[in-house]
């Protein structure tokens, strides 16, 4: 069983005026299987929000959130985390930085034998041979969220949870990390929930593209994306049920803008 | 790193001896300077009485005088140890609670106050009050060392783990990462330039302390010798002393930046 689950899920913040803000109302959410769901919408619609609740780095004002049927309330290590900002250790090599993701995970400084082999058919993976003992200002954003990606991968999660991964990459980098990224899930098969506010990468990358609207974030609409996969094996940007998608989900997201 | 190995790989740079290439080497540039420095010195130690300033030649067989008489080296030794002392346990102490009060911030809220107060106060003026406590001896003279050195590298030390980066923070809590771990691979590493930046700043502050200490209090060392030849106008000797702690302050800054060099090497530097 890999299942994700939000049920009635909601989230307040308190605003510097002292006002409640609401930021997401009863919000029902289901990923599992081997899917690749991205979810979509207006700047503050509660996309972030939701993400650093399924990883259980922020408790949820009311609902829940669910892991394979049981109620989550920390992080769990059948789940990795991949964020915008990257996050990398600046004082551990690149290594360094993968083999925290398995560290932090057994709670033991020292890695087995097999861990460290998994460390480096991990970097190896993500296209960072050879750049083991690099520091992170050594490499460019593109290579730093490589390494973000390894560090989360190398745990082996059941579910990948990532926020605007690529969200801070120039266009050229980020086509080429979105392929490797497909190439990747197809090998490692794990669950992923992917935020993002590009319309054309969530329908590149996914399965199941959910739209939300504006504050209090709810969902507004799911797209089934049916385009066949691998579709970095041909141009599935330029297939016109991808131009059909993009244009349906650019109107419901306008309403809301 | 990459432009030391560039230059290294190309001879040509350096091997003809353009300006350019001059300009790129530093130790003719610090031979150069103080050849120059050397001369100008001179120049004026020729115009005033020698009562005011003494050649760099006199200065020199002073130094060698003294030196050999065994009375400088006596004097340094003198200097050294309670200097290194105060400053070793002001390290230890200012480093390990600064640390704790960077992460226990409700500790630091009571106690932040009053660290303040006593870094404020010029620590000159507790020199009075750490005779009557503790005589006139090594132990008033170690412990004003260890007071000079003690609050710069508290409040520094401080002010680096309190402000460790939250995101890298809430990173390792994703990664599961217990309290416990959290510190040690977020927030001691973060600290450690700052506790470099204490060093650097304690390391001053305590060589004023023990100068003081000596002029003012114990007569023996150093700081006595500045006294002493200072208030009988023996201006060539008087420089000895002076060179031997702008040595031993520029060994220690070297010291420092060196270690520095080795246990933070993921630090990016603006300017090389």
């Amino acid at each position: 069983m890999r299942e994700l689950q939000f049920v009635n899920v909601r989230k307040t913040y308190r605003s510097p005026t002292g006002q409640d803000l609401l930021a997401l109302a009863d919000f029902n959410l289901k990923v599992d299987g081997e899917r690749f769901v991205s979810v979509v919408g207006p700047s503050g619609c509660g996309k972030t929000t939701l993400l650093r609740m399924a990883g259980g780095l922020i408790p949820s004002d009311g609902g829940e959130i669910r892991l394979d049927g049981g109620l989550l309330t920390a992080p769990s290590p059948k789940m990795s985390m991949v964020f915008q900002g990257i996050g990398l250790m600046p004082w551990k090599t690149v290594e360094g930085n993968v083999a925290l993701g398995l560290q932090l995970q057994a709670h033991r400084r020292k890695l087995t034998g097999e861990e460290t082999r998994l460390v480096y058919a991990t970097l190896e993976m993500v296209g960072l041979k050879g750049f083991e003992h690099y520091y992170p200002h050594q490499l460019s954003g593109g290579m730093q969220q490589r390494v973000g990606l390894a560090r989360a991968l190398v745990r082996q999660p059941e579910i990948l949870l990532m926020d605007e991964p690529f969200g801070a990459l120039d266009a050229q980098t980020r086509a080429v990390l979105q392929d490797e990224l497909l190439n990747i899930w197809n090998r490692v098969k794990s669950t992923v929930l992917f935020i993002t506010h590009d319309l054309d990468e969530a329908i590149y990358l996914s399965d199941l593209v959910v739209i939300m609207g504006r504050r209090p974030g709810r969902i507004k609409q799911v797209l089934d994306v049916k385009l066949p996969r691998p579709r970095y094996s041909y141009d599935a940007r330029a297939e016109p049920e991808f131009a059909h998608l993009r244009s349906i989900a650019w109107r419901s997201i306008k309403e809301e803008l | 790193m990459t432009q030391s190995v560039d230059r290294l790989e190309n001879p040509a740079k350096t091997a003809k001896l353009s300006l350019a290439a001059v300009g790129t080497n530093h130790y003719f540039l610090a031979t150069l300077s103080l050849l120059g420095f050397l001369a100008l010195w001179q120049v004026i130690s020729m115009n005033v009485p020698p009562i005011i300033l003494p050649g760099p030649a006199k200065v020199a067989w002073a130094f060698i005088e003294l030196t050999l008489s065994g009375e400088l080296i006596r004097a340094t030794a003198q200097t050294i140890w309670p200097f290194a002392l105060g400053l070793v346990i002001a390290f230890v102490f200012g480093t390990g609670l600064g640390l704790l009060l960077g992460i226990f911030r409700p500790a630091a809220r009571i106690l932040d106050p009053y660290i303040f107060v006593f870094w404020s106060i010029p620590n000159i003026a507790w020199l009075p009050l750490f005779i009557a406590w503790f005589g006139v001896g090594q132990l008033t003279l170690i412990v004003f060392v260890f007071v000079s050195a003690f609050f710069p590298q508290l409040l520094t030390v401080e002010s680096g783990a309190k402000e460790a980066d939250s995101f890298l923070v809430e990173v390792a809590r994703s990664l599961g990462g217990t309290k416990r771990e959290i510190l040690h691979v977020v927030v001691l590493p973060s600290a450690l330039p700052y506790i470099f930046a204490g060093l650097r700043i304690a390391v001053g502050r305590a060589l004023v302390g023990i100068i003081v200490g000596q002029l003012l209090i114990v007569a023996t060392g150093i700081g006595y010798m500045f006294q002493f030849y200072g208030e009988t106008l023996s201006l060539a000797k008087y420089f000895a002393p002076l060179i031997v702690i702008a040595g031993l302050a520029v060994l220690l800054n070297r010291g420092v930046n060196w270690a520095e060099q080795v246990l933070v090497p993921w630090k990016q530097r603006a300017f090389a």
